[in-house]
Formats: C-alpha cells, structure tokens, sequence
C-alpha cells in the first residue's frame, strides 16, 4: 500500500524576538509523517518541541516554510486560510500532558463539544462518542463529571474526545507524562493502534525513551533542525 | 448543541447563586430608593387630595402653606365666602407638633379644621378605626403611624385630647404622620403663651390678636365656574397669594421634592454604575477563573463566537437572577421602612431593561479576555 503524508514540513523557520532578543528555535526543519505512522518527538527541554508542534497543529505562526495537512498546504510564509480554528477543529487532534478536559461538561459531552460544534448532529456525536468511550472500555462513564474519573479514565476520555472528529492527524504533548510506566505503554500502544486503525498521521511528543521503541520512527531536533530517526530493530524488541 | 452557559452555571450553581443574590440585594436598593422618591411624590399629594380644595388662598408673595410660611387671618375665610363662584371656604391650620412618649416621641404635623364646616381633611377611606372629629375641642384623629389608638388620651400643654380615630396612610408633604384638631383647639396649640409672656407682651402693648391667625383658606367652587377664573377673581380682590389646586401640586410635587428627587437619583445611577461595575468584576473572575478551559477550547477548535455566547449568556443569566433577587429582597423589606415606599411594576421593568444594558456592558470585559486568550496558554511551556 502507498503511504500518503499526513504533515509534510518544508523549511520551516521559527525565530522569537528581534535584533538583540532574536531567539531562533527552528531552523529550516523539513519532515514527512505518514498517515498510520506513529512518530515520537524528541529533543532536551527547551529545543522548541511543544512549539513546532503548536506550528504543525496551526496554533502557532511559523516565521517562514511550508506546512502541508493532507492534501491542504496550510501555511507557506503565512497562513493560506485565516480559518486555522476550523482546521483545527475539523483535522486535528490533540492530546496534552494533563487531559484538560472541560470540567463543566461531563465525559460524553467533552468527547462531542467538537464534533457537535462542526455540524454533526447532536444523535450522530453521541453515538461516535460513545462507541469511542466503549473503545476505551469507559463507556458506563459517559455520564460522568471528569472530578469523579481517575487520572487514567480521564486521559482515555482525552484521547477520545482527541479521536472524535475523526481528524487526519493527532498531536499529541507528552501524553504519557503523567502516567505510570504501565499506563504510559498502554497509552502508546493506543495510540499506535489508533494510527493503524484510522489512518492517521500521530506525532507525540515525549521525554520517555521507554516509549521510543513502541513508535515508528522517531524525530530529533538537533541545532534546530529535524532528523528522522528509524526506531532500530534492538530497539522494538526491548 | 450543548449549551455551555448552562453547563457552566450548573457546574457552580451555588457560588452563582450566592452572587446573584448579593447582586440582586444591590439592585433591590434601587428599587427601594425609587420606591422612596414615588412614596414622597405620593406623600406630598395625600393632603391636597384628602382636602380636596378647587383653590389656596395664603398670605401674599409666599408660597404657602407648604412651600413657604403663611398667616392669614381666619376671618378672611368669610370674605372669600362671598366671592362670586365660590361654593365654600373653610380655614386650615398646619403646624408640626410632638406627640409625648408611645413608646418614644413622635413628630407629627398636626392639622386644625372646622369639624363642622364644609372641608374636612379626614377622609373616610383612611378611616381604619373610630371616627371622624365630632366636637370642637379636645378630640383628636391620629394616624396609626403614631402608634395611638381610639381611646387613648394624649396631654397637649393645658388640656388632655381623647384620640377618636385613626386613619392610615395619612401624612403630610415631608412625610411626617398626621393628626387632626379642631381649628380652635389647633389655634390654641400654635399661639398659647405662658402668662409670664402673655404679660409682657402686655407691657409692649401687643395684644393677642394671633391666636386667630390660620394658614390658608381653602375654597370650593360652584360648578359651572372656572376655577382659574374664580382664583384670579380672588386674587384680585383681596390682594392675596391664590393658587389653584393644580398649581398648589405643582408646587409640592415639582419645587418641594425637585432637591430630593435629584439626590435619590444621584444614589439610583451611583448604585446602577456600581452595579454595573460589581457584575463586570465578576464576570471578569469568573472568566479568568475558566481561563485555562477557554484556552482548550480555542485551542481544540471552538470559535469564539460560541465562547463569548457562553460569558454574554452567563451576564445576562446573573443579571435577570440579580433582578428576581431584587424583586424579591424589596418587596420583602420595603415595609419596614418608616416613610412610604412604593415599588410600581413600569419602575422594575426599566430596571430591567438598565439591568440587561448594564449586564451585556459588564460582559465586555469577559468577552475581551476570551478574545485576547492565548490556546498556547492552554498546555503551558
């Protein structure tokens, strides 16, 4: 089967600040990640990992490259739409550190605030969602209010509401942080086989090197550019 | 689609219920203070409407007897008797009196009448117990404000007034309570000297010709007379200050309350502003309170638009609670305020309508921090 690039990068540059204050961050990175292709993203703290993928996933201005989502080139030199919100909402999904679930909404309605908000009805959203919920074996929590979850239950729920407007990529920032290292491989492994599932292009950010091996290939920035890495083989079987 | 105001305010019923509340409690202040200056409309009106004079007859160049101080003689009541169009004439007295210990001293404006004359200020639909002033001295109606009641017996300097009636709602223009008299006993009450003052006016060769002074004479006109016509008449002829009653209201309504009217609105828009001011700073903490959750929500995708719905639906929520809570606190207390309070439904609908204003104002602040909200703030480093 022919892979098809969910996030193509081109030349990508990200300077802050100006004259004596100009902090370059990334420097004419170009990377593919490929729609069922799980890719972590690594480098120390401080390299600019949360903000290339706040680039990628159109919340954070690039100072000049190319960014494609799909078949959608989305920015080169500046934003091609001034709708960055509606990509977002309509082809992206993101997973952070915390769940950061809406606490005033219960588990079923942080899982179709998305959905519902691009049109889908509010019959349809719920039934995706709960068949996500039930994916994760939290469906009898749809009720629930997030205080009343475990750390765990809420990161599943943060994932299916990442999950539910059936996007083209996941971004996902450092998801397994938070976690113990059983829950953290279980996360992964999801993840892994949420990109097979669905076809879906998922880079995730992470400090964790036990991680690496179950990912597909790995990203490092290294003096401000992005170097594919392949997972090695030794590397998979640990 | 899920609506995330009303998610919102479930989450936190309490604490925005609480808020409302005390919102509200502002906001029932300034219907009571409304209610205050309707009351003093009203109060100023009780007399005139109770006496129901076609015309005021008081000394000339004032603007008596309740704008400014007038003397007449009593006697000039026959002489605007005879005046062509008028049907009768009756002398009033107006006087403040303190009325001793039940249980503390009240401060009344005693009125002194012809209980057997053709005006009497006594309506019978105040009359809430006893009678109406039967004899020409010794009797008194009170109004039950002073805390009197048919039977009691009040000592006023020589002589002991059996109280006969009582009325309710019955008070002068400055919203004091009101006692009837008799005129001659009211005459008495004004101008009865002790013998030592008695005797040196003597001595100066005043005699005391006061104590048949009144404060206006009051007359009615026969139909099919203009009443201004028959003012002008009596104004001309006997070269006296004549208002009639229109004129009279005016004076009360418009000149004696203008300086309160302007003071109790001063503190109505003071306390709309600061209400208006203490619903934004709550809003404002509110939103930044859910700055974190606004900040995932941009950052998943949700558009502004439906945020700020849910912080202008959050205001106008609080502001329509704060006016229930309004409603409901004044009514509950208005009553216990000593000088009349009225709360009329067109009052709280333009509070209604202030408070909506007030309420989408006071969102701007919110809706201004949802929009400068950054989704990065959202995952932090």
């Amino acid at each position: 089967m022919a892979t098809e690039a969910g996030i193509r990068v081109e030349n990508l540059y990200k300077h802050f600040g100006k004259r004596d204050t100009l902090v370059r961050v990334i420097e004419g990175a170009s990377f593919e990640v490929n729609k069922g292709e799980l890719v972590a993203l690594i480098a120390p703290s401080g390299a600019g990992k949360t903000t290339l993928l706040m680039m990628i996933g159109c919340v954070e201005e690039p100072t000049s490259g190319t960014i494609w989502l799909g078949d959608e080139k989305v920015y080169e030199d500046k934003w091609l739409t001034k709708e960055q919100r509606k990509i977002r909402r309509e082809k992206i999904g993101f997973i952070f550190q915390a769940h950061y679930l809406i606490p005033f909404l219960n588990v079923i309605e942080n899982v179709t605030l998305v959905p519902q908000t691009n049109g889908v009805s509010e019959q349809e959203a719920n039934k995706i969602a709960m068949e996500l919920l039930e994916y994760f074996d939290i469906g009898d929590k749809a009720k629930a209010m997030p205080s009343a979850l475990s750390g765990g239950q809420n990161q599943r729920v943060a994932i299916a509401r990442a999950l539910a407007n059936k996007p083209q990529i996941i971004l996902a920032d450092e998801p397994t942080a938070a976690l113990d290292s059983k829950r953290s491989v279980d996360v992964v492994k999801m993840l892994k086989k949420i990109a097979i599932e669905q076809n879906v292009a998922v880079i995730m950010v992470t400090h964790d090197e036990a991680m690496l091996p179950l990912c597909d290939r790995i990203l490092k920035i290294e003096d401000k550019k992005v170097v594919s890495e392949n997972v090695s083989v030794q590397e998979k079987i640990l | 689609m899920i609506n995330l105001a009303q998610k919102d305010v479930q989450h936190t019923l309490g604490k925005f219920l609480v808020t409302a509340m005390g919102v509200g409690m502002l906001l029932g202040i300034v219907l009571i203070m409304i209610g205050v200056y309707r009351g003093m409309i009203i109060d100023a009106q009780v007399l005139l409407d109770d006496i129901g004079a076609d015309v005021w007859v008081v000394q000339e160049d004032t603007l008596g007897p309740f704008a400014e101080a007038s003397r007449v003689h009593e006697d000039l009541r026959d002489t605007v008797r005879v005046i062509d169009g008028v049907k009768s004439a009756e002398a009033l007295t107006f006087q403040n009196i303190q009325l001793p210990q039940k249980p503390s001293p009240v401060r009344v404006v005693a009125v002194g009448f012809d209980p057997f004359g053709m005006v009497n200020p006594v309506s019978p639909k105040r009359m809430v117990a006893g009678r109406g002033l039967m004899r020409s001295h010794y009797e008194m109606v009170v109004t039950d404000k002073t805390g009197y009641h048919v039977g009691d017996v009040i000592r006023l300097l020589r002589h002991d007034y059996h109280v006969v009636g009582v009325t309710h709602g019955t008070v002068s223009s400055g919203g004091e309570p009101l006692i009837y008299v008799s005129l001659k006993d009211a005459q008495e009450l004004q101008f009865s000297y002790s013998n030592n003052r008695i005797r040196t006016d003597r001595a100066r060769g005043i005699e005391g010709a006061e104590g048949h002074m009144v404060n206006a004479i009051v007359a009615r006109v026969k139909p099919g007379y203009s009443i201004d016509e028959v003012a002008k008449n009596i104004e001309t002829t006997l070269h006296k200050g004549v208002f009639t009653a229109t004129q009279e209201r005016t004076l009360l309504t418009q000149n004696l309350i203008k300086m309160a009217s302007k003071q109790i609105g001063m503190f109505t828009g003071i306390l709309v502003i600061v209400s208006t001011i203490i619903i934004a700073l709550i809003i404002y903490t509110m939103t930044l309170e859910k700055i974190k959750e606004i900040a995932i929500m941009k950052l998943v995708g949700i558009p502004n638009s439906m945020i700020v719905k849910m912080i202008a639906q959050e205001t106008l929520l609080l502001g329509v609670l704060a006016f229930i809570f309004a409603n409901l606190f004044s009514h509950l207390i208005y009553s216990k305020f000593p000088k009349r309070v009225v709360l009329e439904i067109p009052d709280a609908w333009m509070l209604f309508g202030v408070v909506i204003v007030a309420s989408l104002l006071a969102s701007l602040a919110g809706i201004k921090k949802v929009i400068s909200a950054d989704p990065q703030a959202a995952i932090g480093g």
